[in-house]
């Protein structure tokens, strides 16, 4: 993993969404939304079930193509037409349902898909361990051994084994949907500290939530979701109230 | 591997013995698995640590099976240090020699709310408690720093205004009533000051100057040996000394307050046009990586800081001025001009007049010093001694 060393001031964004609308029939999912992030920046989408804020994540990765808009990488337009051309991209996500195998272990998990293969075409197990080893103890993941399979982790240690899996592609955006859902309050708080370090290995992040508390702990930014349409950007110190305020509609 | 059979055994010694202080607990089918040695030799080790009483072994349950889980042995109790910050929560368990076995960091929303932040405290404590296979009835006490002055009378925020939502809450009622174990509660500065003064930069010394610079702004003042608090728990609040008379109004009510200008929000605005968002930690990185425009701002932070401290120290007459904090750990960028303000007055600058040294402990001062402060508290069993001087010599 090769940190990025341009620091933080201001560039082009690393991700821009212009005007970007997508319909399921007659559902407005997104109405011509505006979504820009920045490298070293973690920006979180908020909002009400049903905001639009998972289909904003699947059209960054690549799952969902917008019906309308414009999607640029580090300023150059482009469209993602699959999973793996976001990948290619520098865009990676973990999903809400992790989709890890409970069967595997740390290193099988991590490498899924994207094992690293010898010359004869045979797994090499033993760079790939170490390759894990290596990117747990710069995310500052405990789990004791990368040989344990997933079904013996906690739910915090498995979001975590899904984060770090982002990572192999040495990708520049990571989009995070609901990371600490159905976490206890340890779990939460390593999960936001493996944030905290994306954030430092200068990476822009996308964290979507619903707990506040959480996203004003560690975002730079918040944009504020309401039926598919952007209803306010807020910095990281506004208040809770307002953060509300803008999700209910009440302001 | 070079080396003769006797010194590889010594170094997978120190590969379990490292292993089981990083995760707190694990079982030794865990410990084969993180240390990378065979499952017989873990347990010869293990063995050996626990003949020396460097570990302990407990049953448990792993994924419904029976399982050895291995603890540094820490037999005579356990206490509960917290650092509750204005953007992170630490909680810290520690055995009666300060030792630390296990340990977590929680990132906290600007403005948190003191219901939702005690109560995440009280869990992070059972997490950790259960971490290392103990129960809650080992706990022996519970320490805890706040970003405030804490009234030893009463035991809530001293000062209103200063730590939005924490005035009148009774925090150690509060913490006593989940976990049923005494809490103790002090400012974060004199926490930092009292683990300074006692296993970090100030052991020897008698006064002791420590001065935090992070988010916000405090000193802890150490006087014959002892923590002075004051009447009121207000001692060493120089985060409110006015050094711009024209300047902002500040929480506490007063204008142009050191933390209006030295302070986690007033150091990262004049930098927003140029960096946009930036971190307190941020700001300590690119320092670090000789950034201009964040040296300005630090070095800039440490002389008004500096003029505060020196005020302070000649009304003290100090031996030592230790700095902790985030600011300190840019090093000499935030010391040198913190250092040249106290040389700028007379009586500080004479021969054996204070040095000015960064925390030996790091950002871990407050949080030794909460574990220190519930050590300190608790008379529920003889301490040796010798403990004390192997925390001390550490």
């Amino acid at each position: 993993m090769t940190p990025p060393t341009d620091g933080t001031r201001r560039r082009s964004p690393l991700l821009a969404l212009r005007e970007v609308s997508k319909n399921f029939g007659a559902v407005e999912a997104l109405v011509g939304i505006d979504l820009e992030v920045y490298s070293h920046e973690v920006v979180a989408l908020v909002g009400d079930n049903g905001a639009g804020k998972s289909t904003l994540a699947k059209v960054v990765a690549g799952v969902l193509t917008p019906d309308a808009g414009q999607v640029e990488i580090e300023g150059r337009p482009v469209t993602i037409h699959s999973p793996s051309a976001a990948n290619a991209l520098g865009v990676a996500s973990v999903f809400q349902d992790l989709a890890v195998c409970e069967n595997l272990d740390v290193t099988a998990n991590v490498f899924l898909g994207q094992e690293i293969r010898g010359r004869a075409g045979m797994l090499r197990d033993g760079q790939m361990e170490v390759d894990t080893r290596r990117l747990l103890e710069h995310l500052t993941v405990r789990i004791p051994s990368v040989r344990t399979p997933l079904r013996s982790l906690s739910a915090g240690q498995r979001q975590a084994v899904a984060i770090a899996r982002t990572l192999i592609g040495e990708p520049r955006i990571v989009v995070l949907d609901e990371p600490t859902a159905a976490l206890s309050v340890a779990q939460t708080a390593e999960v936001l500290t493996h944030i905290e370090r994306l954030r430092e290995m200068g990476l822009g992040v996308i964290l979507i939530s619903h707990n506040l508390n959480d996203v004003r702990a560690v975002s730079d930014r918040i944009e504020v979701m309401r039926h598919g349409r952007n209803n306010g950007s807020f910095p990281a110190s506004a208040s809770h109230e307002s953060i509300l305020a803008a999700i209910t509609g009440a302001a | 591997m070079a080396g003769s059979q006797s010194s590889l055994r010594e170094a997978n010694r120190a590969r379990v013995a490292d292993a089981v202080k990083r995760h707190g607990g694990l079982t030794q089918v865990e410990l084969a698995g993180a240390t990378g040695l065979s499952a017989a030799t873990v347990s010869a080790i293990v063995k050996d640590l626990v003949a020396a009483e460097i570990a302990e072994v407990r049953s448990t349950v792993r994924s419904g099976r029976r399982a050895q889980l291995v603890t540094l042995a820490h037999r005579v109790g356990l206490v509960a240090g917290v650092v509750v910050g204005y953007r992170h929560l630490r909680v810290a368990l520690a055995d009666v020699s300060h030792e630390v076995l296990a340990e977590q960091i929680l990132p906290l929303p600007a403005d948190h709310r003191s219901d939702t932040s005690l109560d995440r405290v009280a869990l992070l404590v059972v997490d950790l408690v259960e971490r290392v296979g103990a129960d809650l009835g080992e706990l022996l006490g519970i320490g805890v720093g706040l970003p405030a002055p804490v009234n030893p009378a009463t035991g809530m925020v001293g000062l209103r205004g200063v730590l939005r939502g924490w005035d009148s809450v009774q925090i150690a009622q509060v913490l006593e009533k989940r976990l049923a174990r005494p809490v103790f509660v002090d400012n974060d500065a004199n926490l930092g000051a009292l683990a300074e003064s006692t296993l970090g930069a100030g052991r020897e010394l008698r006064d002791l100057l420590y001065v935090n610079v992070s988010q916000g702004v405090g000193a802890g003042l150490v006087v014959n040996g002892r923590v002075h608090r004051g009447a009121d728990g207000t001692a060493g609040e120089i985060g409110h000394v006015q050094v711009d008379p024209a300047g902002r109004i500040c929480a506490c009510g007063s204008r142009g307050c050191l933390e209006t200008v030295v302070g986690g929000p007033a150091l990262l605005e004049p930098l927003y046009a140029s960096y946009g968002h930036l971190t307190l930690r941020d700001v300590v990185r690119l320092t670090k990586d000789d950034d201009p425009g964040c040296r300005e701002i630090v070095a800039d932070a440490g002389a008004t800081v500096g003029g505060v401290v020196a005020a302070l120290a000649t009304g003290l007459g100090p031996q030592r001025v230790v700095v902790g904090g985030d600011l300190a750990e840019t090093g000499e960028v935030f010391l040198a001009p913190l250092r040249e303000a106290l040389r700028r007055r007379t009586v500080l600058s004479r021969p054996g007049g204070p040095d000015v040294v960064p925390a030996a402990l790091g950002l871990r001062a407050e949080l030794q010093g909460a574990i220190a402060l519930a050590l300190e508290s608790t008379d529920l069993f003889e301490r040796p001694d010798s403990t004390d001087d192997e925390g001390a010599g550490r």
